[in-house]
């Protein structure tokens, strides 16, 4: 059952949530550009709320719609992971990318997110 | 320089946000139908954007210039773009260059200022070295007055 759930859309950007028990599905889709930092920058920070209000243990993100994600998203994505990272272990939730090989931007910016934090972060594609 | 055939095209433009996902998705599709290497087109479109972004959000004046040059195997390219820049834009970017220039591991600086960024509230400082580490290009500076050319190549 869905406890909790967000959107925001701008352009031909998306972004979803919903919870359910303790585990959080987020999808992002069309393009992150500069036009639409400031909403995924709040977006992000209140995924991140959920998932400390419910003890959230794993938070999935599917990317696989997700065409370019500019430096300014991706400093978003940095705020996130890096704040999950440096959490208590009581307030750490794992973080699941799920992204398309065909999709180039996503192999090395994903990468280069999970070589910041390692513990928090898989990939899937 | 590029050893086989070459595909190269120019635009000016104004340096509106908007037009840079539109500018990044024009290179893409063109060079998609053309290139047989889709990890350079991405990486030539990963330039293409965050030099645009960086024009659209720091340059003075009217117009930007974009040229891209591709060999046609994939093998090499170049991005420049050409604009006008206060004095106080070009010395940040003359050190953020110079920065990325002088690192020893691009991947390794990149990841440092995705830390470094944690901290800072609006600029992500991030497009420069984003080019660098996970485009693979170099970067080069040219300053002519105010005009700057910036250049990303390999």
């Amino acid at each position: 059952m869905t406890t909790w759930a967000q959107t925001t859309t701008e352009n031909d950007f998306a972004a979803n949530a919903s919870a359910s028990e303790r585990r959080i599905l987020v999808s992002l889709t069309g393009t992150a550009d500069v036009t639409v930092r400031d909403q995924l920058d709040q977006f992000l920070r209140d995924v991140h709320q959920e998932a400390q209000n419910c003890r959230a243990e794993e938070v999935t993100v599917d990317v696989r719609q997700l065409e370019f994600m500019n430096s300014s998203c991706l400093k978003c994505l940095v705020w996130w992971v890096s704040t999950v990272h440096d959490q208590p272990v009581e307030g750490k939730y794992h973080i699941v990318f799920v992204s398309s090989p065909s999709v180039y931007w996503q192999r090395r910016s994903l990468d280069a997110l999970a070589c910041l934090a390692g513990d928090v972060i898989s990939i899937q594609s | 320089m590029p050893d086989g055939p070459t595909l190269s095209f120019g635009l000016q433009l104004q340096p509106q946000p908007r037009m840079v996902s539109i500018v990044r998705r024009f290179v893409e599709e063109s060079f998609e139908k053309l290139v047989g290497n889709p990890d350079a087109v991405y990486r030539v479109s990963l330039a293409v954007h965050e030099l645009l972004e960086n024009a659209a959000k720091y340059a003075v004046g009217e117009r930007t210039g974009l040229a891209v040059r591709f060999e046609i195997k994939g093998a090499s390219a170049s991005i420049t773009v050409t604009n006008e820049a206060t004095p106080e834009h070009i010395a940040r970017l003359r050190a953020c260059v110079a920065e990325i220039q002088a690192a020893a591991d691009p991947f390794i600086h990149y990841q440092d200022l995705m830390r470094e960024s944690v901290g800072v509230e609006r600029e992500s400082g991030l497009g420069l070295a984003r080019i660098r580490a996970e485009g693979e290009l170099n970067l080069s500076l040219r300053i002519e007055g105010s005009m700057v050319t910036i250049t990303a190549s390999g």
